[in-house]
């Protein structure tokens, strides 16, 4: 009789402690993660031995895609309002409130200043929009990007994240960009080569 | 005057009786299951979200751009101490000095390219290596020569634009 009682009996298992886990990692995996910014094309890094890492703070970078499009973006929220005032100041845009809040939350941008506000409203509204990049020909809108960005925070470093198959003639144009503003220390953001990682 | 303690009537105050009382000591039971489903599939998404490494960088330095003011700064380098490096979309031109030089082809392959770079380091004291991208080069192949560049034990090379001699070598 005893024996069929306690077979009788619902086992209960204390979940607590296992959703309390669960719960933890899932907040540490949210912190931690940074999500890639939206691109038209994916950008597939070309590999070398380098192994010096990329800083995580005070950090433009400028995506090419292989195609030759160019994107635009640093890293902190704060100075992505200041930077997009200070670039509308100089082709004569006033942007809103909501469009710079809304600049403020993207990573990285490539559309020419004058379709900006048009983009933003289009990311404020959930819309899709086609980014074209920035323009490099004729007086190119990079340099305003590159040069408010630095008067922004001077302390800015430069990385430059391109498509292993784009053409050289987009790069070497980046290049000289950087160059005639006086940038002449950046970086080539690279993947570590497989065979180096098994060597070492 | 304050009632005694015993007095007061604990459960008349409270508007308890027998039966509430038996009410309030069942047990709750919430079913966490779902929560619990819900935590795990966001965690598998994030975990396979994630990704740890963080790439890499390679560090450039150029030579900032000589204003008209300046005086002319550049250095004349000796024919004879140089080494030039086309590189082209499938593989690198190279040869060594300016007039009429005789070129080679090399693919792009890191120890060919390191091979031909430690010959000419070997017997040439303060060999300048210019590396010329012809506009037909794609960026992973640059990247390459330059990764191989910074250990090859040169000390002096730049990235030079092409003389009309290199860019008639294009295909």
């Amino acid at each position: 009789m005893a024996l069929l009682r306690n077979i009788k009996k619902k086992p209960k298992l204390d979940m607590n402690p296992m959703v309390d886990m669960a719960f933890l990692l899932v907040t540490f995996f949210m912190m931690t993660t940074t999500f890639r910014p939206e691109l038209p094309e994916e950008v597939v890094i070309p590999p070398s031995s380098a192994e010096v890492k990329l800083p995580e703070r005070n950090l433009a970078t400028i995506t090419v895609t292989k195609t030759g499009m160019v994107f635009f973006g640093i890293d902190n929220k704060f100075d992505r309002r200041e930077l997009l005032g200070r670039v509308g100041r100089d082709f004569g845009i006033t942007f809103d409130e909501s469009q710079l809040n809304s600049y403020s939350l993207i990573a990285t941008a490539g559309v020419p200043i004058e379709k900006m506000g048009e983009f933003l409203n289009a990311k404020v509204n959930r819309v899709p929009f086609e980014q074209e990049g920035i323009p490099l020909t004729d007086d190119s809108e990079l340099s305003f990007w590159i040069r408010n960005a630095r008067a922004v925070n001077p302390n800015l470093r430069f990385a430059i994240n391109a498509d292993g198959e784009t053409k050289y003639p987009v790069i070497h144009e980046v290049f000289e960009t950087l160059r005639e503003l006086g940038v002449t220390r950046f970086n080539l953001v690279t993947e570590k080569t497989e065979e180096d990682v098994a060597k070492s | 005057m304050l009632p005694n303690l015993e007095d007061i009537d604990v459960d008349k105050i409270h508007g308890r009786d027998d039966n509430a009382r038996k009410d309030a000591k069942r047990e709750v039971d919430v079913d966490m299951n779902p929560m619990v489903d819900l935590a795990f599939l966001l965690l598998t998404f994030f975990m396979l979200a994630t990704t740890f490494s963080k790439p890499q960088a390679m560090e450039i330095l150029v030579p900032a751009k000589a204003k008209d003011t300046d005086a002319i700064k550049e250095t004349p380098v000796k024919e004879s101490k140089t080494m030039s490096l086309i590189l082209k979309e499938n593989e690198i031109s190279w040869y060594r000095g300016i007039t009429d030089p005789e070129t080679f082809e090399i693919d792009y392959d890191e120890s060919e390219l390191l091979r031909i770079l430690a010959e000419a380091n070997s017997n040439t004291t303060d060999l300048v290596v210019l590396i010329k991208p012809l506009p037909s080069n794609e960026y992973a192949d640059l990247v390459l020569v330059l990764d191989v560049m910074s250990y090859s034990g040169v000390e002096r090379y730049s990235m030079i634009e092409p003389s009309e001699f290199d860019l008639e070598m294009e295909e």
